[in-house]
């Protein structure tokens, strides 16, 4: 067991470095110039090129990557282009809006995905179970930014229950939940809904297993049986999937940040992007590529507890 | 000698322009007292009140001496900045830290009286050596153009509240750049760290600003001319239109400014608590045919493409119809603007009898799109009317501003290339041959510098209005359209800017009635 906790915990420093690497020289030959981003259209080339000495970005890019790279990893992310100010509490900002965002939808997701899912299993030859199935079908088919408009112009426009973007922190309490509900709604349908067609089949698959058989010959309905053997061992691919799913509510938080105006990670990617602000893009990119890490590393580690037969595989 | 308007014409410019909007409801957030209001004839003014008002352009820091782009001097300059003179809302040079002025007969020694008892929000005191401080500092900043107060040779102080600014040569212009960002005041203690912090005379004090999502701006009570009509005001900033137009829907801001939700704007203009004012900006938005290429060489091509566009059709698409269709590089607010749209009409038969004339088949060419909603609607009509014509474009799509900048402006490499040029008073371009659409005329250079040695109004504009016919005859570009200001306000809010002059929106004139 430890030493696949130290398999896993190497991979993961291995990883880490490399995409570290990937990303900054794959910025390194993004077109577009930081300096020329900063001063504008009518700034003259000399004004330009002092920009470029004063920020350091004329220096080789393996130079660069090593300064950047011990300062990331020691605490110090540098300072931004755009903002001048230090990039580190800008980052961690952001990614607590993120954060709280992303776990709205997950909870969302799951909300939705695992009675849809078990119910279209159970009943999968039913009408009702096709329906289940219809929904979750509708849930894949609509893109989350799509989702958030139409969740703005019923809830926020039509109805004027919630706000229609903006954020507010935690410590605003009902108002905290009141400007957190609709994007994580957003959110979460489309996931849930994916999730839910995996938790359909997890289930369904179960259901045929011999030790399934067994329980019900053992005098077990087949609702209890489902219960008490049947959803545990279905959890394995949901918590895999619900895991890669993280790395995909991420990349949809910065859609949905856009168009509910919520200051996190996702939407400083953008603005950081257009300003070609490299410090900030990469600090974000490192950041989200270590939380989809740390995420699937901790399932790796959860998967023996909730499986005990994976133990021994492993 | 030239003289100062008097300040009575200021107050009266700003009583007409302003943004009248009756009221009926009220925006203000905060409890009042009877002290606290006044009848204006449209309901109760608040003058405890807050206003909150969304925004596009997001500042990427507090610093417009070092950052390019309009977003931060159009939240800060004329709020918390002030200048020695303004530019109001009908576009004329008022006094503003400079009481009064006195232009020497060669057009070289600019003489300025300053205000008294002005001081900056720290408290410290300004006088003529923050005119010196401030003029002198130019050659630090790298961003917003301080090429354009070049002629500035040096400023000499006279007494406490007088000033002298002497010009190496004459500049017809140099009281519009006063006016604008280039000729904020600055107190020398607090220039370290602009880029964070806002120190200046204005009506509002610099609260707050949180990146990219709001600016909080609270009214300065020791200011030393008319005090702001609200307590405070938030920018809120939107990077997508639609978020906006919802954020005033639902009531999450009383106004909104230089909206782009155009195609919500018809809605707007239904609904009753609801009021859009359509202005103008200083915005052109301009196709530029880039004459190494073989074709677009030939002025009867280039006319050919002029006469091939139906420009209505254009704003059709880019604006859903609002703003003006223009004929030549100068904007509506200019004064020396001239109605050219008419000149080369839309007539696609024109146009092919000119490219058969020109003799030059089987005309290609590229053109530079910015990944920006209007210039991609544009370029799509575009290609359209000139593939009616036999003339193949393909549109390439590229980033902005980081890909198109370096593509089209630093590279020279196109085309076509279009873009909302929004700096005003940009036909200096025009006079530069190394600008990026390569339009090189002896004669437009000789105009244009006769224009600036002008010493008297009519004098600039007459050289400014040839130099215009002079650009629009030689069709360097496509100039398309001047895009709308649009403002959005709850009932209630009254004196928003209704035209945008390229300088800072002026917000101490708005108030909220109830």
């Amino acid at each position: 067991m430890l030493l696949t906790v130290l398999r896993r915990l190497g991979i993961f420093i291995l990883t880490v470095l490399v995409a570290s690497a990937v990303v900054f020289f794959l910025l390194g030959v993004l077109p577009g110039d930081p300096a020329r981003a900063q001063l504008g259209l009518q700034a003259s080339e000399e004004e330009v090129q002092a920009l470029r000495e004063q920020l350091g970005v004329d220096r080789p890019l393996p130079v660069r990557y090593v300064e950047w790279v011990t300062g990331f990893f020691t605490g110090d992310m540098g300072v931004s282009y755009a903002s001048r100010s230090p990039v580190g509490p800008q980052v961690f900002d952001a990614l607590q809006v993120s954060l709280l965002l992303v776990l709205g939808g997950i909870c969302v997701a799951v909300l939705i995905a695992l009675p849809l899912g078990i119910l279209s299993a159970v009943r999968h030859h039913r009408p009702e179970g096709t329906l289940f199935s219809a929904i979750s079908q509708l849930g894949i088919s609509i893109p989350n930014f799509l989702a958030g408009l139409l969740l703005i112009a019923i809830f926020a426009v039509a109805l004027g229950w919630l706000p229609s973007g903006g954020w507010a922190a935690p410590a605003a309490g009902v108002d905290f939940f009141r400007h957190i509900a609709l994007p994580a709604l957003a959110l979460g349908l489309v996931n849930g809904a994916i999730l839910a067609r995996y938790t359909r089949a997890a289930v369904l698959e179960v259901m045929r297993e011999d030790f399934m058989r067994t329980a019900r010959a053992k005098g077990l309905t087949p609702g209890s049986a489902l219960i008490r053997h049947g959803l545990r061992n279905a959890l394995v691919p949901v918590v895999t999937v619900t895991s890669i799913e993280f790395a995909n509510l991420i990349i949809g938080a910065v859609v949905i940040e856009t168009v509910f105006v919520i200051p996190g990670l996702g939407s400083n990617l953008i603005r950081a992007v257009a300003n070609r602000d490299l410090v900030m893009i990469q600090s974000i990119v490192m950041c989200v590529v270590i939380l989809v890490l740390v995420v699937n590393l901790l399932v790796d580690l959860l998967r023996p507890i909730i499986d005990p037969r994976l133990r021994s595989a492993s | 000698m030239r003289t100062v308007p008097s300040a009575g014409a200021l107050t009266a410019a700003v009583a007409i322009s302003a943004l009248t909007l009756t009221a009926c409801d009220a925006g203000a957030d905060e409890a009042t007292t009877p002290a606290d209001e006044s009848d204006n004839g449209n309901g109760t003014e608040v003058s405890e009140a807050h206003v909150s008002i969304g925004m596009f352009a997001v500042p990427a820091n507090l610093d417009y001496t070092t950052t390019g782009g309009a977003a931060i001097f159009e939240a800060l300059l004329y709020n918390v900045y002030e200048g020695l003179v303004r530019i109001d809302a009908e576009g004329e040079i008022q006094p503003l830290l400079a009481e009064s002025w006195e232009i020497s007969d060669d057009g070289l020694e600019y003489t300025f009286q300053l205000q008294q008892g002005v001081t900056f929000h720290d408290g410290a005191e300004f006088d003529a050596e923050n005119v010196k401080f401030s003029l002198e500092r130019l050659d630090e900043w790298s961003a917003n153009t301080p090429e354009l107060l070049s002629a500035v040779e040096s400023v000499e102080i006279v007494d406490d509240h007088e000033v002298t600014v002497v010009l190496s040569e004459p500049d017809y212009d140099a009281l519009f750049w006063l006016a604008g960002p280039l000729g904020t005041m600055f107190d020398p203690d607090s220039v370290e760290d602009l880029a964070t912090e806002a120190n200046g005379t204005g009506p509002f004090e610099f609260v707050s600003y949180e990146n990219a999502v709001r600016m909080e701006l609270q009214r300065h009570d020791d200011y030393w001319g008319e005090p702001a009509g609200v307590a405070s005001a938030e920018l809120v900033y939107y990077e997508d239109a639609s978020a906006a137009a919802n954020a005033i829907r639902t009531g999450g801001v009383d106004a909104i400014l230089r909206s782009e939700a155009y195609d919500q704007l018809e809605s707007f203009e239904e609904e009753p608590d609801i009021d859009m004012v359509v202005g103008s900006t200083q915005g052109v938005v301009v196709m530029a045919m880039n004459d190494d290429h073989e074709a677009l060489a030939d002025p009867e091509v280039r006319t050919a493409i002029q006469h091939a566009i139906d420009q209505e059709s254009v704003l059709a698409a880019a604006t859903a119809g609002y703003g003006e269709v223009l004929g030549g590089p100068s904007v509506p607010t200019d004064p020396y603007y001239t109605d050219f749209s008419g000149t080369y009409e839309y007539d696609p038969d024109t146009a092919e009898d000119l490219l058969d004339s020109a003799g030059i088949d089987d005309i290609s060419l590229t053109f530079n799109v910015p990944n920006r909603a209007y210039a991609e609607a544009a370029a799509q009509v575009i290609q359209d009317n000139l593939r009616a014509v036999g003339i193949e474009v393909t549109l390439e799509t590229q980033e902005f501003p980081a890909v198109w900048v370096e593509e089209n402006m630093v590279n020279q490499d196109f085309d076509l290339a279009v873009i909302n040029h929004v700096e005003p008073r940009n036909m200096a371009n025009f006079a530069n041959p190394d600008y990026y659409w390569g339009y090189d005329s002896a004669e437009a250079q000789d105009l244009f510098a006769e224009a600036a040695a002008a010493t008297d109004d009519q004098e600039y504009v007459t050289a400014m209005q040839e130099l215009t016919e002079h650009i629009v005859g030689d069709t360097p570009a496509v100039w398309l359209y001047n895009p709308p200001n649009v403002g959005l306000a709850t009932s209630g809010i009254s004196g928003l800017p209704e035209n945008d002059l390229g300088v800072g929106i002026d917000l101490s004139d708005v108030t909220v009635s109830e």
